[in-house]
């Protein structure tokens, strides 16, 4: 008796893994393979920069969301003059504000700027979802919109890592781009109303993060790979 | 502070008002310009300038362009705008007396932008297996860097028709180029296009494109022409199943009307004829049938019968048994040759012609007695000729001849050796002229009323030789009307001979049928109320089949037949003044005439024999005495 239940519970957890296994495997749809190495569905560069610009998109339009329920629920005032300072903790990224300025820089720089963006913003919104869970600021609805957010700029930072990566493959770029630390994050304070100002900040930050990475990202694809949709 | 008033100015001047941004746009996301209203100047001039601030950075900058975007509109150019950079902005309005700071407005250009409309947009027809369709096709703005992918815009059209209200809207996406198809042949269309960026606003209507849709007629024509054909073949198919069905159609939505059933009817002549043809119309010549029909199936003759005061037993023959003595001769023939014969109008069978002869023997021997009677008949004969109905033989008989048939009542070897060989067909009981008339005995005799006695005329188309008996004292006289008018006509018979008290009843009796035996079986009916006299009523479902004899008063002993009780043939006893039931005239009746009462008891068969026939012989009768 005792050795039959041992066995099957040992088939069981093989089976169990294996299930496990086979979906973990599937989350991440097929693998990319840059090299088209064997067993890899390889997809073209300007495939891969719709999928990428495409959620890119949609981490722009949840942000957008979260951010005009943020103002409407907690701050109705509408006072578009910042009390608090609006300081980013990606200002000290250089990105380029204007059309000629994102043209004029290179591939490379520009590839670099996305994913130290992408970087950088990752701790944040952790942490922003973090709080929102635990203090009950928002409704369950903006909670898990905060959760997709975050999940979403992890994604896409593996997207444009994947880019990046085909890129130089493809001899676009050079390889000169590697994945740089990203700033730490103020830490949150303590203070509620501190608390309450820094999630509308960083939702402001955020917001315009990602129209940043999502408007860099199409500029790059209109520069490398301009038949489709340029 | 009013300053409307230029008299007052210097005095009521004051700061200028407030003033106030009303927009920012941005129509590329790389310039943008600004707009303020300003408040009441206060009766100074003002002037105002607008201030910015970047952020992040304290330095105020002033607005670098006022003309360009027009009056008091602030340009930012290319060089002067951040993209991903909030712009704090104020307009201060200045004039002599003070300064007025609107409010401050802190703006992205990411979210301000405004694109110009579309340009360039064409609209063009075009076909797609011979239908059309609308291609429209137009240009993002010039301005608009969609080519670098620094603004995507997305595309939205509307089409309508020129005399519709509400337009179509149609959301083109990024594509530059749309179809419009399920158009309307020779409609006028009007077509704008305008353009929205990712996040931004709608830019404005492009301008209306107008565009005739060609008719396309005779393509759907030619479909018409197609389906009229096939209409056609298949209406002409119906139409032809139609026709070779219309019977049954007919017949199941015109149901046949039917007919009247009367046997004989000849609808025709109705139809065509006039009224007094209608009449003779119903009059058919082989009616009515003599087929070996059941005999049950033909009308019931009554029989009127009456005692003549004559004592004479006539019988007529009235029927000719064969089809050929069916048809009636509508002649009248003379009193002579109607009693006892065979050619009376009531029977005026060319058959009976023949037996003729052995009656007028019987004739001349009761001819003192008869002329009375044929006087009478006579008088019956043109009332039934008034009522005359070729087709209805009844009529003829009833016509009032008497006959005598003195040779029924002759010895059975007389009879016996006539054939009768219609006894099969004793469906003359149409044709049996009975008819009583209730005359008085013969005058010689007693006069004793001859009531209750009964006469059967009974004028078959045999051969038989009738003999009439010596005249006797008695002879009946019987004959039977048929028809109705039958009663009318016994009603308009003079009810008081000259010689004979009035004793004119008449019974009807009714003829119900004649079986194979040549049996008559009779049934007495009531009349009603008779002319004379009460009613009476003569017990109904007797049946009298037979004549069983003869009495010595000349009455004719009818046997009944099938019936349980003891009945009488009651005639209507009018000096008795009868009126009770058959009992009690029977009583009445037996006390004159005891031999009036028949009983079941004893069928003489030999008699019977001869009187199945119909024949009863007089002299039997007259001498007779039975009860």
């Amino acid at each position: 008796m005792p050795g039959n239940i041992r066995s099957v519970s040992f088939a069981w957890m093989v089976l169990v893994y294996l299930l496990f296994c086979s979906r973990r495997a599937s989350v991440g749809a097929a693998p990319i393979c840059a090299n088209a190495q064997a067993g890899c569905h390889v997809l073209s560069l300007a495939n891969l920069f719709d999928r990428v610009i495409q959620h890119s998109a949609r981490t722009h339009s949840i942000s957008n969301d979260l951010h005009s329920e943020f103002e409407q629920y907690f701050l109705p005032s509408k006072n578009h003059i910042g009390r608090v300072s609006r300081n980013c903790h990606t200002s000290s990224i250089l990105t380029p504000n204007g059309k000629d300025n994102a043209q004029r820089m290179a591939r490379e720089e520009l590839t670099e700027v996305i994913l130290k963006l992408l970087v950088a913003w990752r701790d944040p919104l952790w942490h922003f979802h973090q709080n929102m869970a635990h203090h009950h600021d928002f409704n369950n609805f903006s909670s898990n919109k905060a959760l997709e957010m975050s999940d979403m700029v992890h994604e896409l930072r593996k997207g444009v890592e994947k880019v990046a990566e085909k890129m130089q493959v493809l001899g676009i770029i050079s390889n000169t781009v590697s994945s740089l630390a990203s700033p730490e994050a103020s830490l949150p304070s303590d203070s509620a109303e501190w608390r309450l100002m820094k999630d509308y900040n960083l939702l402001s930050c955020f917001r315009r993060d990602s129209n940043k990475v999502q408007n860099y990202l199409k500029i790059l694809k209109c520069r490398i790979v301009p038949e489709h949709g340029c | 502070c009013n300053s409307k008033s230029v008299v007052f100015l210097l005095i009521f001047s004051c700061p200028p008002a407030k003033p106030g941004l009303t927009s920012c746009r941005s129509p590329e996301k790389e310039t943008f310009t600004c707009w303020w209203k300003p408040g009441s100047d206060g009766g100074l001039p003002t002037t105002h300038a607008l201030y910015y601030r970047k952020e992040s950075s304290e330095t105020v900058y002033e607005c670098p362009d006022y003309h360009t975007a027009g009056e008091n509109s602030c340009f930012f150019n290319k060089n002067d705008t951040s993209i991903w950079v909030n712009y704090n902005i104020t307009v201060v309005a200045t004039n002599a007396l003070g300064r007025a700071f609107s409010d401050p407005v802190e703006i992205d250009v990411v979210y301000i932008v405004k694109p110009n409309p579309p340009e360039k947009v064409t609209v063009t027809v075009m076909e797609d297996k011979g239908w059309p369709f609308l291609r429209v096709s137009w240009e993002p703005p010039h301005k608009a860097d969609t080519r670098s992918g620094w603004i995507t815009l997305i595309y939205e059209l509307r089409v309508k028709l020129e005399e519709e209200i509400d337009w179509e809207m149609h959301l083109a996406g990024q594509q530059k180029m749309f179809n419009i198809f399920s158009l309307r042949s020779g409609g006028k269309y009007l077509v704008e296009v305008r353009c929205k960026p990712d996040h931004g606003f709608w830019s404005e209507w492009s301008s209306t494109s107008y565009i005739k849709v060609p008719d396309y007629f005779h393509r759907e024509k030619s479909t018409w022409i197609l389906i009229t054909v096939f209409s056609t073949f298949t209406f002409l198919i119906l139409m032809w199943l139609l026709h070779m069905n219309r019977h049954n159609l007919k017949h199941c939505i015109l149901p046949p009307v039917p007919g009247p059933k009367i046997k004989g009817f000849d609808k025709q002549l109705l139809k065509n004829g006039k009224s007094n043809q209608i009449f003779s119309a119903l009059v058919v010549p082989d009616f009515p049938p003599a087929t070996s029909s059941n005999y049950e199936d033909f009308q019931v003759e009554y029989l009127e019968v009456y005692v003549r005061r004559e004592q004479e037993l006539v019988l007529e023959e009235s029927k000719d048994l064969h089809n050929s003595c069916l048809k009636s001769e509508s002649s009248t023939s003379d009193c002579d040759s109607g009693r006892g014969s065979c050619d009376s109008h009531t029977l005026l069978m060319a058959k009976c012609r023949e037996a003729k002869e052995g009656e007028r023997q019987t004739d001349r021997e009761c001819s003192p007695m008869r002329t009375e009677a044929q006087r009478r008949l006579k008088d019956w004969e043109e009332e039934a000729l008034n009522y005359a109905h070729a087709g209805i033989v009844s009529l003829e008989m009833s016509s009032g001849r008497v006959k005598t048939w003195p040779s029924v009542f002759s010895p059975l070897p007389r009879y016996s050796s006539s054939p009768l060989d219609q006894q099969s067909s004793l469906q003359m009981a149409k044709q049996l002229s009975l008819s009583t008339s209730s005359y008085l005995t013969q005058p010689g005799h007693s006069t004793k009323e001859a009531l209750g006695q009964s006469y059967w005329d009974l004028c078959l188309s045999s051969k038989q030789p009738h003999l009439l008996n010596p005249p006797t004292p008695v002879c009946r006289e019987l004959q039977a009307h048929s028809d109705v008018n039958i009663s009318s006509i016994g009603h308009k018979r003079a009810p008081a001979g000259p010689r004979s008290p009035a004793l004119h009843t008449t019974e009807y009796v009714e003829v119900q049928r004649v079986d194979n035996k040549d049996t008559l079986l009779l049934q007495p009916v009531v009349q009603g109320c008779g002319r004379m006299g009460g009613c009476f009523q003569m017990p109904h479902g007797e049946v009298y089949s037979k004549v069983k004899g003869v009495d010595s008063d000349n009455v004719l002993l009818l046997q009944r037949e099938g019936m349980g009780e003891d009945r009488c043939p009651c005639v209507e006893q009018e000096t008795n003044e009868v009126t009770g039931s058959c009992h009690k005239s029977c009583t009445v009746s037996t006390t004159q005439k005891p031999s009036g009462c028949i009983y079941t008891a004893v069928p003489v068969r030999d008699e019977m024999a001869t009187m199945a026939n119909g024949y009863v012989d007089t002299a039997t009768m007259c001498t007779l005495h039975t009860c």
